[in-house]
């Protein structure tokens, strides 16, 4: 097993950064494209949700990602430094099609296979997001 | 994410590439607003190299679309990577944008709207 730990400001350049660094591990360690990008999907909105609606765009406040890959899956626990995160993840936004926001957990789930969503001490939530990995990447 | 701008017939055409997010969605809005600012309001997104979309790129999308319907003018999208697609379709914003599966094809339908 192969385990990351980053730690990010709540800045919006923060999520391409977070992106970059885990394309790049996700590759090293042959993960199928496919998997890839469902994994990256739902990572980033996780971090998403952690920036915006977690830590509100609080430069001082930090998100932290945890990365593990193994042969059997992949997973990440994206924790900030919010307040009441879990309820405004169980109290979701009423959205329309043309509503702007409020896609993120729907995408979340839609692409991991696991989500869990937990309340941690300070007040922050945890979101962990996991892949069973279904194919072994061709070394072309 | 770069950003290249053309145009043909009036429309001004965005060709898309690397990843649609929180910022580079934010530069694709500024990006529109000066072609707002010179009257142009009928917007084609080429989205052939967009590795990679999140709410966030989408949610920069439906703010587009609803700018440019403001204006009385279009956006079309096309050359959806298949993946790009299924989140267009998860989220059912398959059935409020004008996909295209070329870019000819889109702006050959701003040449039947406009003879119409």
């Amino acid at each position: 097993m192969s385990c990351y730990q980053w730690e990010f400001s709540s800045v919006t350049a923060s999520g391409e950064a977070m992106l970059e660094r885990l394309q790049a591990i996700l590759e090293d360690n042959l993960v199928s494209p496919g998997e890839q990008r469902k994994f990256m999907l739902a990572v980033s909105e996780a971090f998403t949700n952690a920036l915006i609606h977690g830590n509100e765009l609080n430069p001082k406040k930090t998100i932290r990602v945890q990365l593990c890959i193994n042969e059997d899956d992949l997973s990440a626990d994206i924790i900030d430094q919010g307040q009441e995160g879990l309820k405004k993840i169980q109290s979701p936004r009423e959205t329309d099609l043309l509503s702007e926001g409020g896609r993120g957990v729907r995408l979340m789930m839609y692409c991991a296979d696991n989500v869990k969503f937990e309340q941690i001490e300070n007040g922050g939530l945890k979101v962990t997001v996991q892949l069973v990995r279904k194919s072994i990447a061709q070394i072309t | 994410m770069e950003i290249n701008l053309t145009e043909a017939n009036g429309v001004a055409i965005l060709s898309l590439k690397g990843r649609l997010d929180l910022s580079s969605g934010s530069l694709l809005k500024e990006q529109v607003k000066k072609l707002f600012e010179d009257e142009k309001t009928n917007i084609h997104l080429n989205l052939a190299e967009v590795e990679f979309i999140n709410s966030s790129g989408l949610g920069a999308l439906v703010s587009l679309m609803k700018e440019i319907r403001l204006r009385k003018g279009r956006l079309t999208l096309s050359n959806l990577a298949s993946y790009v697609q299924e989140i267009f379709d998860i989220t059912q914003l398959s059935h409020i944008f004008e996909i295209f599966v070329s870019q000819e094809e889109a702006l050959n339908s701003y040449q039947t709207v406009n003879a119409g």
